[in-house]
């Protein structure tokens, strides 16, 4: 079940050019799971939760996936065709930046790309919830985690830590 | 994700740069703030660790935090590649991005050997708690939503675009380029430029 490591790089290359502020998860979802079938619903889920509980960047969850379809050259993969080129073209603008920063049309395209980041941003949380929600308890723990999060300073990952606790006792 | 608002940090003030940034100073600092960044955060750490080391002024981080998003990508690892740019050039973007990744490939790597590799797959009890964790990173995904989602109904036609560009994806499944395309020219001619303006 192994998949072609050149795929999951063009693949991955591809997913890391089309996300805006990082998880672009209804992409991710649609060619991971619905076209590709490299990864089912489960894995999905489940590697977003560890992302959330690992150092740095949260969608390292890229790499567990990318293990997923195709064990460690997959995963190097899938590394390194989600972060490398989009890291690529942030330090070439970087550069171009202080050219950039007069063009009359730099804050059209900042108002434009907003809502589309906003819209995807709420499209992958419905995403997330139907491979998440199946339960009551499992809809207390989410909610029970957005309002902890919203009114303290709690870090989100001693949150993760702790709902996997309460999934592992209630046995979701 | 997205990372949270700047603003609410401690008040910094730009040390005296002790040394000049070079390219393994910043394999380290990002390092650093990859491992202290459990749970997001990551450009609040960034931002906290450059100004101690009087690296970068507050003015240049927020102009490469804006690049940043509008660059595709994880907004944290564009802002190590864009800072390491910065100051060292292409040798510094690369040991940044290498840094700011490293802890979390270890790990996450570790894991998915245990998780995935196991014949017959996981142990029930491991399974559940990751389905708790899920529903949980869900809340963290809504918090991180909160105010994107915010900003983008201050925009001239915010809500409607939000609105189309959710229902395209989550509810007609279509593919993102095109919606990507036809929303952000949507936007542009929104927000055009406009002369006297």
């Amino acid at each position: 079940m192994s998949a072609d490591p050149w795929d999951i790089l063009l693949t991955f290359t591809r997913l890391g050019l089309v996300s805006f502020g990082g998880a672009n998860l209804p992409e991710i979802e649609r060619v991971l799971v619905e076209q590709k079938g490299w990864i089912t619903p489960q894995v999905l889920a489940g590697g977003f939760a560890l992302g959330q509980v690992m150092p740095g960047p949260n969608m390292l969850a890229m790499t567990h996936y990318g293990f997923a379809a195709g064990g460690w050259w997959g995963a190097a993969a899938a590394t390194a065709g989600f972060y490398g080129p989009t890291a690529l073209l942030s330090a070439a603008a970087m550069l171009a930046w202080q050219r950039l920063s007069r063009w009359r049309w730099l804050p059209p395209l900042r108002s434009a790309l907003l809502p589309f980041g906003a819209g995807v941003l709420l499209a992958g949380a419905l995403v997330l919830g139907r491979s998440s929600l199946h339960s009551w308890p499992a809809a207390v723990i989410a909610v029970a985690a957005f309002v902890l999060l919203q009114r303290t300073r709690v870090n989100a990952a001693v949150v993760v830590l702790g709902a996997a606790g309460l999934g592992a006792l209630l046995g979701l | 994700m997205p990372a949270p608002a700047l603003s609410p940090t401690a008040p910094d003030h730009p040390a005296q740069p002790q040394r000049p940034p070079t390219p393994l100073g910043l394999l380290q600092l990002f390092l650093g703030v990859a491992l202290v960044g459990i749970g997001g955060g990551l450009p609040a750490h960034t931002r906290r660790a450059l100004a101690a080391r009087g690296w970068l002024t507050d003015a240049a981080f927020a102009e490469a935090f804006t690049l940043a998003q509008l660059t595709p990508g994880p907004n944290a690892v564009n802002l190590a590649a864009m800072v390491g740019a910065h100051l060292c050039g292409p040798r510094g973007a690369a040991l940044a991005v290498a840094g700011i990744l490293a802890p979390g490939l270890v790990a996450m790597l570790a894991v998915s050997v245990i998780t995935l590799g196991l014949p017959g797959g996981l142990p029930p009890t491991f399974q559940s708690a990751l389905r708790g964790a899920a529903c949980a990173a869900l809340g963290v995904m809504l918090t991180a939503a909160v105010p994107v989602v915010q900003v983008a109904l201050g925009v001239r036609g915010g809500a409607v675009l939000m609105g189309a560009t959710f229902l395209a994806l989550a509810a007609l499944k279509l593919d993102l380029l095109p919606v990507l395309a036809v929303v952000v020219a949507a936007g542009l001619l929104l927000n055009r430029p406009r002369s006297g303006e």
